[in-house]
């Protein structure tokens, strides 16, 4: 009996967590297309934490691209610089914004001409999100 | 002519003078560019030797004639080129609209020639718009240009064998006696390059 109340919570617990909003949630995802000749495009999205707990994003993968890194631009003294993000966190209840001029994905070499394009954001070996996106010029 | 239309002349001479006055009072002296920074002497461009992205060799007499917006930039970089070519797009369709004369050219300085050949150049600068111009060449040459303008970039050494360039940000206004007139400073909208330009080069 005992053991079949805890399996009630959980599927409560289960269904509250679905009824509401996933863990991580990607809004306004863009998903620029190549320039002719190009090998790279650039994503931009806002990555929502609904979690009690910081998510960070170690690994973004498409099977449309042969490699996707995390990038910032910054402006400093005038210089527009470009760095690797090794991770992004994001704080619980809170969001990332991947924007022009800021955090963006680099979608490097893609595989084929795709209109459509997939995202997967991983922590360590676990896959958080999939994202579809279509590509805009 | 009766009294009474003698007044009502006095009336309207006064009402009108004050109306003017008072607009005078309301009105700016004159507009002042609102990003802008307006050299107070242009000055000139050192001789160099780079081709367009057509291939054709140019010198410093390729900014003669035009108002041209100059960016600095490459080709292999998904984010802040694309995103500045295409405010300066804007800006310019803009202008068009608003009937501005003369339409200033959009040019685009590589700071990564090793991978942005001509042809390279010519199919990027033409995803943004028909009449961008894409300067390209040897990189010692492109230093003298870039050293005459005041200029930095540098290439960052990134995952793998792809790279980077830092590079200033800066859009750089040339003037149609091919000399540095003016340069907005990043971030770049192109609000800041319709409100200035029209006033900077004196067709306002």
């Amino acid at each position: 009996m005992k053991h079949f109340s805890l399996l009630v919570v959980a599927l409560l617990l289960f269904a509250a967590c679905s009824a509401e909003q996933a863990p991580l949630v990607a809004n306004d995802v863009v998903i620029t297309r190549p320039p002719p000749g190009m090998q790279m495009s650039a994503g931009y999205l806002t990555l929502s934490n609904n979690t009690a707990a910081t998510i960070t994003i170690d690994r973004v993968a498409s099977p449309e691209f042969e490699s996707v890194a995390m990038h910032e631009s910054v402006l400093e003294d005038g210089i527009s610089r470009m760095y690797p993000l090794d991770t992004v966190a994001i704080p619980a209840g809170e969001s990332v914004h991947f924007k022009p001029g800021g955090k963006h994905l680099m979608l490097m070499r893609p595989t084929g001409d795709a209109g459509s394009t997939t995202l997967e954001f991983y922590s360590g070996d676990a896959l958080l999100l999939t994202v579809d996106a279509t590509m805009s010029d | 002519m009766g009294s009474r239309n003698i007044f009502i002349a006095i009336v309207a001479v006064v009402a009108i003078g004050t109306g003017a006055w008072l607009s005078s009072l309301v009105m700016a002296p004159a507009a002042l560019p609102r990003t802008a920074t307006v050299l107070p002497a242009p000055s000139d461009l050192p001789e160099f030797s780079l081709v367009d992205q057509n291939g054709a060799t140019i010198g410093r007499d390729v900014f003669r004639d035009h108002w041209s917006l100059v960016f600095f930039g490459f080709t292999h970089c998904p984010d802040i080129c694309p995103l500045t070519l295409q405010v300066l797009a804007n800006a310019r369709q803009q202008l068009a609209e608003a009937g501005q004369q003369p339409l200033p050219r959009i040019v685009l300085v590589s700071v990564d020639p090793e991978r942005d050949t001509p042809e390279v150049m010519k199919r990027y600068v033409g995803y943004f718009g028909d009449d961008i111009v894409g300067i390209t060449g040897e990189l010692d040459e492109i230093r003298t240009l870039t050293n005459g303008l005041g200029i930095f970039f540098e290439k960052s050494r990134q995952d793998g064998d792809n790279y980077s360039v830092d590079h200033s940000a800066v859009v750089i206004l040339m003037n149609p006696q091919g000399q540095f007139q003016a340069l907005f400073s990043a971030p770049h909208e192109a609000a800041n390059f319709v409100h200035d330009l029209p006033i900077i080069t004196g067709s306002l």
